[in-house]
């Protein structure tokens, strides 16, 4: 029987791994090797020229460092404001007040509906002449503070993190089902012990949690570090670079037939995420088993 | 807790309890809403006051927004990319997962290990070479690219949660149907399958989403009408809209209303299945 099943084995991961190969392997060995040649199409060129794309992207061009630094700002707002922000709707909702479940399920809704629609709405609501932001501005007589909220250097960088920052539905959810799978006598008797719900929250729940909120943070720099279409759709990246991060520029590169260079920047996003990936675990005890 | 009286400091935080949660159901709300508005305005009054409501509820948005953009053929598109991926997907997922949850083979933490580096990979890093496979496959600009990139894509997070679903199952009930005389995939199909039915829900519902809502590939991998999906089309509206506001925030309603219709149906479901997805991930 051994014998005969190794076959259906073999036929059972097959089509997970060509599919891997094609699409992961395959693409991940490229990036590496190219990284180091200089490689375009129109003029073809395909030259081996070791570290030049890496000492170019770090010492000659100009872009690049701004990106790589909107990019781990990102990064960095998203794991901490974001994931706080939506831990703190799900601390406020495992109580269940009134109308928990209508939040929660509301706040869901930008999450599900797509980044690119999401980034359409914010280009209009944005927008100078008749978005809802300058309108509310006028509305209420503060006409001073009207911006072209994404087309302006001082505004365009938070205009556009606000696109990405507020919608914690994901992250609500998530806690909120942790909070809600814990046993309510724990809770029972930390409050017959007199402990105030902050207490409660403090002492009691936020270690339940902690390893869910972990979780969250890694899915929140994951999502900052393949962000595209939101910056694509609003600014593109502008103005300037204020707004661009390593995919966009990555896509541009790519689009400008540069292919060498735009691999030595995935090269460089696959070790951002690495670089934070593990720090997160060390943060949150993650790789402890217990 | 209402039996027991209130201290100010409780009340405060009461009020700010519900203070937030109205707060963030504004924000979630608001942006579509006013989307949903301004479809129905003029684009005159869109212009003059970008807070007030419509004077008069008129279609003829919607009417010049399917009249200007191939919506429809985008939102096929998209149907049957997210559809035929969804069931690839969970189709040869599923087959892996169990294979790796109830059999012993040579190199199985081996190959499990290397799969698992799909996890680790920010998939982005990743366009310029996605691009030359699928146009060395001659798949550029066909709907067979994204369905290929998106079984791809939704790989890690499938695998993980069927794997553990096919674990789940007692091999009693494997043993059993071995013993009944049913053959390898038999006992796959018709006594391991239906039983990882929660499972194979989850999984499916994290792929159909992440196709559904995916941007980057398809911007990266399609170029025509005939093969553009859904995200695409909206930032094709900027340029074909220019001047016809009531059309653009038009196509937005109709791009993003199937999806809040779909989800307010289902939202057990999917949280559900987001939860069990992160749990696994």
């Amino acid at each position: 029987m051994k014998q005969r099943n190794t076959g259906w084995i073999a036929l059972f991961l097959a089509p997970t791994c060509i599919i891997f190969l094609l699409i992961f392997a395959i693409p991940l060995v490229m990036v590496f090797a190219t990284s180091l040649f200089d490689y375009r199409l129109l003029p073809r060129t395909f030259e081996f020229i070791g570290f030049s794309n890496f000492i170019k992207l770090f010492t000659q061009d100009a872009k690049f460092l701004p990106v790589l630094k909107n990019t781990v700002v990102w990064i960095a707002i998203h794991c901490v404001l974001h994931v706080a922000l939506g831990t703190v709707l799900a601390f406020i909702l495992y109580k269940k007040p009134h109308g928990w479940k209508f939040v929660r399920v509301t706040y869901m809704i930008p999450n599900i509906i797509s980044q690119s629609a999401i980034a359409m709405i914010f280009l209009n609501l944005y927008n100078a002449q008749y978005g809802a932001l300058n309108s509310l501005l006028k509305a209420i007589g503060l006409e001073h503070l009207q911006h072209n909220w994404l087309f302006d250097t001082a505004t365009a960088f938070p205009a556009v993190t606000m696109t990405w920052f507020i919608f914690a539905g994901y992250t609500t959810t998530l806690v909120l089902a942790q909070c809600l799978s814990t046993d309510e006598s724990i809770i029972e008797a930390a409050k017959i012990d007199g402990a105030t719900s902050f207490q409660i929250d403090r002492l009691v729940m936020f270690p339940l949690v902690k390893r869910m909120i972990g979780t969250t943070v890694i899915m929140a720099a994951t999502y900052m570090l393949q962000m595209f279409s939101m910056i694509y759709i609003t600014t593109g990246g502008g103005p300037g670079v204020s707004t661009a991060n390593l995919p966009l520029y990555l896509y541009t590169t790519v689009k400008a037939n540069n292919y060498g260079y735009a691999n030595s920047i995935g090269v460089v996003i696959i070790i951002v995420g690495f670089i934070t990936m593990t720090l997160i675990n060390r943060l949150f005890g993650m790789n402890k088993e217990d | 807790m209402t039996h027991f009286k209130l201290s100010p400091k409780q009340k405060a935080a009461r009020v700010f309890s519900y203070l937030f949660m109205a707060l963030c159901v504004l924000v979630a709300l608001f942006p579509i809403v006013w989307v949903v508005l301004s479809s129905f305005k003029t684009n005159r009054e869109i212009l003059s006051n970008g807070l007030q409501l419509p004077s008069t509820f008129s279609f003829s948005g919607y009417k010049q927004a399917l009249e200007m953009a191939p919506i429809l053929k985008f939102f096929v598109n998209s149907l049957i990319v997210s559809f035929a991926s969804t069931a690839l997907n969970v189709f040869i997922l599923a087959m892996a997962g169990y294979v790796f949850a109830k059999k012993k083979f040579r190199f199985k933490n081996l190959i499990f290990g290397i799969l698992s580096l799909s996890m680790v990979i920010p998939s982005t890093a990743l366009m310029s070479p996605v691009y030359t496979v699928i146009t060395k496959l001659h798949l550029y600009d066909t709907k067979m690219a994204l369905i290929l990139v998106y079984t791809a894509l939704n790989m890690p997070i499938s695998l993980m949660i069927l794997r553990s679903a096919f674990a789940a199952i007692p091999t009693e009930l494997e043993e059993a149907a071995y013993i009944d005389g049913a053959g390898f995939f038999r006992t796959f199909w018709q006594v391991m399958m239906p039983c990882a039915k929660g499972g194979l829900a989850s999984a499916a519902v994290l792929a159909f989403l992440g196709s559904w809502n995916e941007f980057t590939f398809a911007l990266l991998l399609t170029s025509s009408t005939s093969t553009r999906t859904l995200p695409l089309s909206l930032s094709y509206f900027t340029s074909q809209f220019s001047f016809n506001y009531t059309a653009m925030f038009a196509a937005i309603t109709i791009a993003v209303l199937p999806s809040i219709i779909v989800f307010s149906i289902f939202q057990e479901q999917v949280c559900s299945s987001l939860t069990a997805g992160s749990v696994k991930g």
